[in-house]
């Protein structure tokens, strides 16, 4: 008998038609369709419009028209909604629209979790204007580039950008609030037609599996269409295991049926190319074209569903139009609308509200190794021996759960790990660190200090009765910690002090896992929605932020634990918009497949494009035993991924680099060798995340923003702006197909071998390397010896691999600092900007202040030395290298095939920070 | 960099290069003097990579910058990371480390002299001394126990060369003897197949009137047997659709290990009737080309044995959810788990009382053949009634000396039993005979080392106490995992290599999820048979290290051979490399 077995459990996971809200504002779109001529029923009051201080404030009044009236929920108990329009000082627009008085207070308090700082309103902005058609218009932006234009019935407003129409919402007129209503159960449901009976469908409780959802406060979900004039390609919304561009869930030919879910969920082997939620959500959405580029933020994190559509352009234009329906199930409807104009420009915008990566500790953008479980202090020892012993460099080894004493975290298994400070410091001594995992699930237990405490200051999350939740997950029957609670973040980041976390060294940093919540008994594997938060917060209104909020307090935990605060390193399951403050995120529990091993890539994309660029897929797979193949071309792409960290679970092999044998030893040994001679740039393009809020591996059209053949792609990536990466996700490949785009030159990152743009060119890939290209035009900083730790690079000279473009010309960045402290806030960094012009290579200072030499990392580190460079892609032959009056050794040649000349520059000497130039001659 | 024209070396400023030379005897830093010749510059002062792919000023050495693409131009320097750094390390043993762990900020204990840090960054401490000091000691006591080990050894070898001659004379001895008793065998054989002969012909003969009066006979009991099974069988398929769901709809995410634990013997279950389903249906195809008629004996066997393959296979089923419902997790609440439990519940009152058991009593009696119908009264003339036809095929039998097929008073043994007796009691000798000689061969064909230092260790068993578990290992025979109950870890198969100090067990129970449980024995020198450490490196994959004075060499003997041992320098790894391949 064969039986299927599955991976995951689809039906463990709600369907839209399993959820009530989803269902109700399904139909509500359904009826719009079947209905001719739909006309949204909300208007705006022209009377009611006031303009001040870049506020704008009207009442919204919900009245059916015949052909929407059929819609209308009787019982509804309001007097109407307010509208507010919101110019931000970053060029952003805030809309916020509500019930005037509601008779439930609905739950608004998720920007002091969720922006950075107190919004500032803009003083860029034009009186309101009304235009011939009797539309209002306020233009805003410096040059009053921007224009909100607003039509008052049906209600709608649409967002120019030049006079180019670039957003519209409620253009579909799908916009739907569902008030406070008093409970209705005079209707005989049986006798209405089904779309009637959808409409209504779960309003006042929903059962899923034997559970129930008592939703004490009845329908309170609301939902608005948001449409994309004449772009094709929206992307974001992370996290699901699909492409890049966003799939279409409605209109004919829809290529999935359910709509893309944001509901932070456990999901055990999780399906591919499907729009089923998983562990984190941001509800970000980039749409762009060639003319276009538009960011939206839904400030939610109640569960939400988005529908896209593809529709025919209004303009009659050949590009489709991209319309998109969303739907939240509590809180208010709050949205930020970014106009860039740049792609760069709108995260630039998106991170100035919810905050950029923060800078990591520098080990943690190294090589790390876990496994569920490294299970002793001496298993600990033989796993660091056996890359001494293999000469593999890495930065970090994990423990998992086991590593604890009954599952209880902040404590030790007793036997197997006796002494986890000398194994700590064992580490230590050559640069390394290692993390443990701690999970938000307290074990029951009457002797355990954590859960003693959280009771004694009533921390824990309470069941819809008001008692102590209590639910299952590993240690047994455990309690959350409620961190919408203020006292919890300080209590929670308390436990990480020294004296508390017993056994604990500023060389241990933290895993934060199960936080989506996972709750092994509860509905969907997680909380229920009626579970009780501090202030009788609903779980279902915070539902998708519990993760980052545990994460946010951990992170703080290892931040304030020593006396001048270090950098936290904190790595979390669970995300969403602003989780990039608190540490990296990674894909969840994958399996070692080529299915599995590909998807990562359009998914860490997504994530970075939502502005959480800090994450990695576990290489090698989770689940299951990867072929060595599998494992090798997993660790030559890992090696590319922003956080590069192998795992495995518990039933699967031991697969520590070493243990196929040759080839596959040397091959990952390269991989991971590669990451860390490349250090330099990670580095820098952290910081350049940092403070620009973009993404560190970028999808090829965030680079080639006109190139339209790049729109889909998603199979190959840059990172940062000079390479060009190709995992290799076939068996068997010894080819790759690689999309050179532009009309410059791509070098070789191991041989210098030339390719051009555009187009695509079939390129080796044996089973040592995976293609790697440098852009002309740019230049990377490396270190080239080979070290044990990111800590023991910290001395050595760099390279600079610089590749010149068809005019001669090429720039890039260093930026380097303690790696651990705060120092760089105040000015104590090194950030250099490296330029070819004319055939001469420049440093120039890019730090903001001065008195550079009374920061302790700058008198350290700025006579570090540049000792080779490599000039590709010369038009003509070099006679003769001149560094100031310094006659230099070079090495020159040029490669016949291309034309190309190459000088390496060696013993250059040249101290890293201080100004000076190289000509060629 | 692909370079396809020689590159050419424009400008070069030699007076500007300092060398990193040592002053001393000019052996650049980190070269070992037995190496001082290959780093030797030529009359031009030019030097070549010790790969011989390019050439360099000779100052280039060790001036912190890499040429050679083999790192051999700077062993004293972490420029190219790739080569060997000598430290000699006076007072201790001379070693050689990577270049690449060269000003790291580490006190490499390799080199006890601290020669691997000298940028001024990190100062590294001469421990040579008390390292040195320490080191002696260390090999003092080993050259102890190596001595003493070795002393054991020998007489181990003593041991194991006698106990192999022994052995090989008894084999010999044994081999020499088994002729007459295999003669014996077919003697007695020869004669026990004429009376069976005799047998033969005359059942022939009767056959069909005794299956007749068979067929009768068994009829009835046939039918309610065959009930009994097809009744077995649906129980059967109740618990077999019972964990099929169970299977297919438990609750992946719970983990639960008494609910994993009872489907993965389900699997087992599965798999075993499938590998029987096949064997059957490979009988099938050959039953068929005989096209046999089932006697009546064959079919009441049948319904037997369909009855009890059914209860065989409802007990393990029922064993494996009663186990679940012991240890399952009740908070779950996983409704796949509740109804295998409901089915067990209703199910278990039946069979777990034994008086009443579900199919009454499993095998309905077989009567003797001769037994006639007991319902029949046997009337003289009714020739056809059974009893009549007894009576009258042992007369027949009788006179020709086979009456003992027939109940009665026997005055003595037949001739067939005589035969049969005989046969038995030389067959057995023969068995015997084989057995052992066979038990010899594999004592004396077992692998037991080159002077047959091992053959003191077979049957000796060790073990050793952890945390949880005892692991044990009968050297030779089986390795065992031991808490609340026995878990074979493997047996022995072979040794791995061939330096005869790492034992294969193979074939242990086979783990959840996962491969047969085995076993690497390395063993290392010491003066008593015992486990040091056990591990599991990989999962069900175990290590035990045991320490035997099997392995034991003498160090001091070993070095008296060799006569420079106090000018002895470490080896070059690159090229001890090169030597391993």
């Amino acid at each position: 008998m064969a039986l299927v077995v599955s991976a995951v459990k689809r039906e463990d996971f709600k369907s839209c038609a399993q959820s009530g809200f989803c269902t109700r504002n399904r139909a509500y779109a359904d009826l719009a369709s079947e209905t001719p001529d739909w006309e949204s029923p909300f208007r705006l009051d022209p009377a009611s419009l006031q303009l001040e201080d870049g506020i704008l404030t009207g009442d919204l009044m919900h009245t059916p028209t015949t052909s929407s009236s059929s819609a209308e929920s009787s019982g509804a108990l309001n007097d109407g909604y307010t509208l507010e329009i919101h110019l931000l000082d970053n060029d952003a627009v805030r809309v916020r629209m509500s019930e005037r008085d509601p008779k439930r207070r609905r739950y608004d308090g998720l920007h002091k979790t969720v922006l950075v700082k107190p919004l500032i309103s803009s003083s860029q902005y034009d009186h309101l204007a009304r235009d011939e058609n009797g539309l209002f218009t306020i233009n805003y932006g410096s040059q009053r580039q921007n224009s909100a234009r607003i039509r008052f019935a049906p209600f709608q407003i649409e967002f120019l950008v030049d006079g180019v129409s670039t957003l519209v919402l409620n253009e579909g007129g799908l916009l739907k609030i569902e008030a406070a209503q008093a409970r209705n159960d005079v209707a005989d449901t049986r006798t209405r037609a089904l779309l009637e009976r959808r409409l209504e469908q779960g309003m006042w409780s929903e059962r899923f599996k034997d559970i129930v959802d008592t939703k004490p406060r009845g329908p309170e979900s609301f939902g608005l269409d948001i449409t994309f004039p004449e772009i094709e390609d929206v992307y974001g919304i992370p996290e699901h295991a699909s492409s890049l561009s966003l799939k279409t869930t409605r209109g004919p030919g829809a290529q999935y049926t359910e709509p893309y879910r944001l509901y932070n969920l456990d999901v055990f082997e999780y399906e591919i190319d499907s729009p089923m939620a998983l562990y984190g959500s941001i509800p970000f959405m980039l749409g762009h074209s060639k003319d276009k580029t538009v960011g939206v933020f839904w400030m939610n994190a109640a569960e939400t569903w988005i529908d896209i559509e593809k529709i025919k352009s209004t303009s009659g234009s050949n590009r489709k139009t991209t319309r998109t329906h969303w739907y939240s199930e509590a809180g208010v409807l709050d949205l930020f609308v970014f106009l860039g104009p740049t792609h760069r420009d709108i995260l630039k915008q998106y991170s100035s509200l919810v905050g950029a990566t923060a800078l990591p500790q520098s080990f943690a953008i190294g090589y790390h190794q876990c496994r569920w479980n490294y299970i002793s202090q001496k298993d600990v020892t033989e796993v660091d021996a056996g890359f001494e012993k293999h000469e593999i460099p890495y930065d970090v080894l994990w423990l998992d759960i086991e590593h604890t004493d009954g599952k209880r975290y902040f404590t030790w298994h007793p036997e197997q790990f006796p002494d986890p400070i000398d194994m700590q410091l064992h580490l230590a001594s050559k640069g390394r660190k290692m993390v443990t995992i701690i999970d938000p699930h307290i074990k029951m237990d009457k002797e355990y200090h954590v859960s003693i405490e959280a009771t004694d200051k009533s921390l824990f999350v309470m069941n819809s009765l008001l008692s102590p939740f209590d639910g299952w997950c590993w240690p047994g029957s455990s309690q959350w910690v409620d961190f919408e609670n203020p006292r919890a973040k300080d209590w929670w980041a308390s436990q990480f002090s020294y004296d508390r976390y017993i056994g604990s060294t500023n060389t241990l940093f933290t895993w934060n896992d199960m936080n989506e919540p996972s709750v092994f008994t509860g509905p969907e594997i997680t909380l229920p929605k009626d579970a009780m938060h501090h202030n009788r917060v609903e779980h279902r209104s915070i539902h998708n932020i519990y993760g980052a909020m545990f994460h946010a307090a951990t992170a703080q935990g290892l931040t304030t634990r020593n006396e001048t605060l270090q950098r936290p390193f904190v790595l979390s399951r669970a995300f969403f918009a602003g989780s990039q403050r608190y540490g990296a995120i990674w894909t969840g529990d994958n399996k070692a497949s080529w299915e599995h091993f590909a998807v990562a890539t359009p998914m860490l994309l997504t994530i970075g494009l939502a502005g959480l660029p800090f994450s990695g897929a576990d290489v090698g797979g989770f689940f299951g035993d990867p072929e060595p193949e599998l494992l090798t071309r997993w660790y030559q792409a890992g090696a590319f991924y922003p956080f590069f960290r192998a795992h495995a679970h518990l039933d699967s092999k031991r697969r520590e680099p070493w243990l196929f044998g040759e080839p596959y030893t040397s091959q990952i040994r390269a991989a991971i060798r590669t990451r860390y001679s490349l250090l330099p740039l990670w580095y820098t393009l952290f910081q350049e995340a940092s403070t620009e809020g973009v993404p560190i591996i970028r999808p090829m059209f965030f680079e080639f923003p006109s190139d339209e053949l790049t729109y889909r792609m998603d199979d190959q990536f840059m990172v940062g702006d000079a390479l060009l990466v190709k995992p290799v996700t076939t068996a068997g490949a010894t080819h790759s197909e690689v999309y050179f785009a532009g009309n410059e030159k791509w070098f070789d990152f191991y041989d210098g071998q030339v390719k051009r743009g555009p187009g695509v060119q079939s390129v080796p890939s044996p089973a040592y390397k995976i293609p790697v290209y440098q852009r002309a035009g740019t230049i990377i900083p490396k270190r080239e010896k080979p070290r044990r730790s990111s800590k023991e690079m910290e001395n050595d000279p760099f390279t600079l691999v610089i590749a010149v473009d068809s005019n001669g010309e090429a720039s890039g960045r260093l930026y380097l600092d303690d790696g651990e402290s705060f120092e760089y806030t105040r000015g104590d960094y090194i950030l250099r900007e490296f330029k070819v012009q004319g055939r001469v290579l420049t440093s120039r200072s890019l730090n903001r202040q001065e008195s550079e030499t009374e920061w302790s990392f700058i008198r350290r580190f700025s006579s570090l030395k540049v000792e080779r460079i490599v000039f590709q892609g010369l038009s003509g032959p070099v006679s003769r290298v001149v560094i100031g009056d310094r006659p230099t050794a070079v090495e020159s040649g040029h490669d016949v095939a291309g034309g190309q000349y190459v000088v390496v520059v060696s013993k250059a000497n040249l101290p890293i920070g201080q100004d000076w130039s190289v000509t060629l001659l | 960099m692909r370079i396809t024209c020689i590159p050419i070396v424009i400008t070069l400023a030699l007076s500007l290069v300092h060398a990193n030379v040592a002053t001393d005897n000019k052996l650049p830093r980190g070269v070992a003097p037995s190496r001082a010749k290959m780093y030797t510059p030529d009359t031009k002062g030019q030097w070549a990579c010790l790969d011989g792919s390019k050439t360099i000023p000779f100052t280039a050495v060790n001036d912190d910058y890499c040429d050679c693409p083999d790192g051999s131009d700077e062993p004293g320097t972490p420029a190219c990371g790739t080569g060997y750094f000598y430290c000699s390390n006076i007072g201790h043993t001379p070693a050689y480390i990577k270049t690449s762990r060269l000003n790291d900020g580490v006190c490499d204990p390799e080199c006890c002299d601290g020669s691997d840090e000298f940028d001024g960054r990190t100062h590294c401490p001469n421990v040579c001394e008390q390292v040195g000091a320490v080191s002696r000691k260390e090999r003092e006591k080993l050259e102890r126990v190596h001595k003493e080990g070795n002393r054991i050894r020998k007489e181990y070898v003593v041991y194991g060369q006698s106990s192999k001659k022994k052995l090989k004379e008894q084999l010999d001895k044994l081999q020499a003897a088994s002729a007459s008793v295999k003669q014996a065998a077919a003697d007695t054989k020869a004669t026990l197949d004429a009376a069976n002969a005799k047998l033969k012909e005359y059942l022939e003969s009767t056959k069909l009137e005794r299956e007749a009066a068979r067929e009768r006979q068994l009829a009835p009991l046939i039918e309610q047997q065959t009930q009994r099974a097809e009744h077995a069988n649906k129980i059967k398929n109740l618990f077999r659709t019972t964990l099929d769901d169970l299977k297919e709809n438990h609750n992946k995410n719970f983990h639960d290990m008494a609910v994993k634990s009872t489907i993965s013997g389900y699997d087992e279950y599965l798999e075993e009737l499938k590998k029987q389903e096949e064997d059957e249906k490979k009988n099938d195809t050959k039953d068929k080309e005989e096209e046999k008629v089932q006697s009546a004996l064959e079919r009441m066997h049948a319904a037997q044995d369909a009855t009890y393959d059914a209860k065989k296979d409802i007990g393990l089923m029922f064993q494996l959810i009663k186990e679940m419902k012991e240890k399952y997790n009740t908070e779950y609440n996983d409704e796949a788990v509740l109804k295998a439990i409901k089915v067990l519940d209703e199910f278990a009152p039946t069979w777990e009382d034994s008086s009443n058991d579900f199919v009454g009593e499993e095998f309905i009696e077989i009567p003797d053949e001769d037994a006639g119908d007991k319902k029949e009264e046997v009337k003289p003339e009714d020739k056809g009634a059974l009893g009549e036809v007894y009576n009258r095929l042992q007369k027949g039998a009788s006179k020709i000396g086979l009456g003992f097929l027939f109940k009665g008073p026997k005055v003595s043994k037949s001739e067939i039993e005589i035969a049969q007796e005989a046969y038995n009691k030389a067959s057995e000798e023969e068995r015997k005979s084989l057995e052992e000689i066979q038990k010899l061969e594999k004592k004396v064909n077992t692998d037991y080392g080159p002077d047959e230092a091992f053959a003191k260790l077979v049957d000796q068993c060790i073990e050793f106490k952890e945390i949880e578990y005892t692991y044990t290992v009968c050297l030779f025979g089986e390795a065992k995992q031991k808490s609340h109950s026995d878990t074979s870890l493997g047996t022995f198969s072979s040794w791995e290599g061939d330096n005869y100090d790492t034992q294969l067990y193979t074939g242990g129970a086979r783990c959840w999820n996962g491969p047969e449980r085995s076993v690497k024995v390395m063993m290392t020198c010491g003066t008593e048979n015992k486990i040091v450490a056990v591990s599991e490196p990989s999962k069900c994959e175990y290590l035990y290290k045991m320490e035997t004075p099997a392995v034991c060499h003498d160090l001091s003997e070993d070095a008296k051979d060799d006569s420079n041992s106090n000018l002895r320098e470490a080896v070059y790894p690159g090229k001890k490399k090169h030597d391993e391949l």
